[in-house]
């Protein structure tokens, strides 16, 4: 095998014509002339320290609401009897129920792709976020206990940057 | 903003003087003519460029020159019936692949077109292009195992047809 490999390896390719050198150049000027109204797919690579910022900042968020189920009673808001108020809110009107949990469960995280905000010099990827969310109140001294499921969805705009 | 992996325009012709003479020879196991071969690395060449693809991938560059044959293959309704018709059996004397053979090594082409093309283009990219199997597996959509199988295969046949001419004369395997 390795003869016939050696005496392959003899034969010499023809070259290409001097023509084929400069028809590729022009090719590739006009692609130059072309390329700045382009945007190639390597503009679009993921930047991950925005990415990691993004859920940084959405899992802060989370900590955050989740720590509000908690409010002392001192900063309490009174709230009106509001058809959208939200149901932690709503719960808390009731005497002496406390909120003992919070479930969130995300079932859909779908990427629908960049977006050019007008005014932007970068695009932004969308993230939108689905999930259903699960609160949970107790009353201590009667043992009762209160469960309002509600869907819920969150949209993040992640700056890409480009190369 | 100029991408980090796009050529300039005196890098290119760095890398497109060593890659041609192999992507040419690649270029020929589809098209017949020269010319033809020559269209094809331009373009192939070229929708890489324009892509910000890396010259160092070379599985790709070997995929794009693959897929532009395809593609002018296809648009030519006629050459393909006859492409198709003929196989990997086509006959590509017309115009010499190889420059300045003697006969041994004349006959030694004509065994090569005369290789199945599945085997045929793999010698081509291992030989003259220096592509792993694994690079040459990712180019034609194979495992890496089955690329240096074909190679094997293929020198093997090789081989056996040279013996065959050479216990044989009066049968010759190609004029060129």
């Amino acid at each position: 095998m390795n003869d016939i490999e050696n005496e392959l390896r003899k034969l010499r390719p023809t070259r290409p014509s001097n023509g084929l050198p400069i028809r590729i150049g022009m090719a590739l000027a006009d692609a130059g002339k072309l390329r700045d109204d382009v945007i190639t797919p390597h503009r679009f690579r993921v930047n991950w320290v925005g990415l990691g910022l993004g859920v940084a900042a959405a899992a802060a968020f989370l900590i955050v609401a989740r720590l509000d189920v908690h409010p002392p009673a001192a900063t309490r808001h009174p709230v009106a009897s509001n058809s959208t108020a939200p149901p932690r809110d709503r719960a808390s009107e009731v005497s002496s129920y406390q909120a003992i949990g919070l479930t969130q469960v995300v079932y859909s995280k779908r990427n629908e792709g960049l977006l050019f905000p007008p005014g932007s010099a970068t695009p932004v990827r969308r993230l939108r976020t689905t999930r259903h969310e699960t609160m949970r109140w107790e009353d201590p001294h009667t043992g009762a206990r209160l469960q309002v499921s509600y869907p819920a969805e969150e949209v993040t705009l992640i700056p890409v940057s480009g190369q | 903003m100029v991408m980090e992996n796009v050529a300039t325009h005196e890098d290119w012709k760095v890398c497109f003087s060593e890659l041609a003479p192999g992507l040419l020879l690649f270029a020929r196991q589809w098209v017949c003519s020269a010319a033809d071969a020559e269209d094809v690395v331009q373009e192939a060449f070229v929708r890489f460029w324009r892509r910000g693809l890396d010259l160092r991938n070379r599985a790709l560059l070997y995929s794009a020159v693959r897929s532009a044959a395809l593609d002018l293959i296809r648009r030519d309704g006629r050459r393909a019936r006859r492409e198709l018709e003929a196989g990997g059996e086509i006959e590509q004397a017309t115009q010499p692949q190889f420059e300045q053979m003697d006969d041994a090594q004349r006959e030694l082409a004509a065994a090569l077109d005369r290789l199945p093309r599945e085997q045929r283009e793999v010698l081509v990219m291992k030989i003259w292009n220096e592509l792993t199997f694994a690079e040459i597996g990712q180019t034609i959509g194979v495992s890496q195992n089955t690329a240096a199988s074909r190679y094997r295969y293929g020198l093997g046949a090789l081989k056996k047809m040279l013996e065959e001419a050479r216990t044989t004369p009066a049968r010759t395997i190609a004029t060129l």
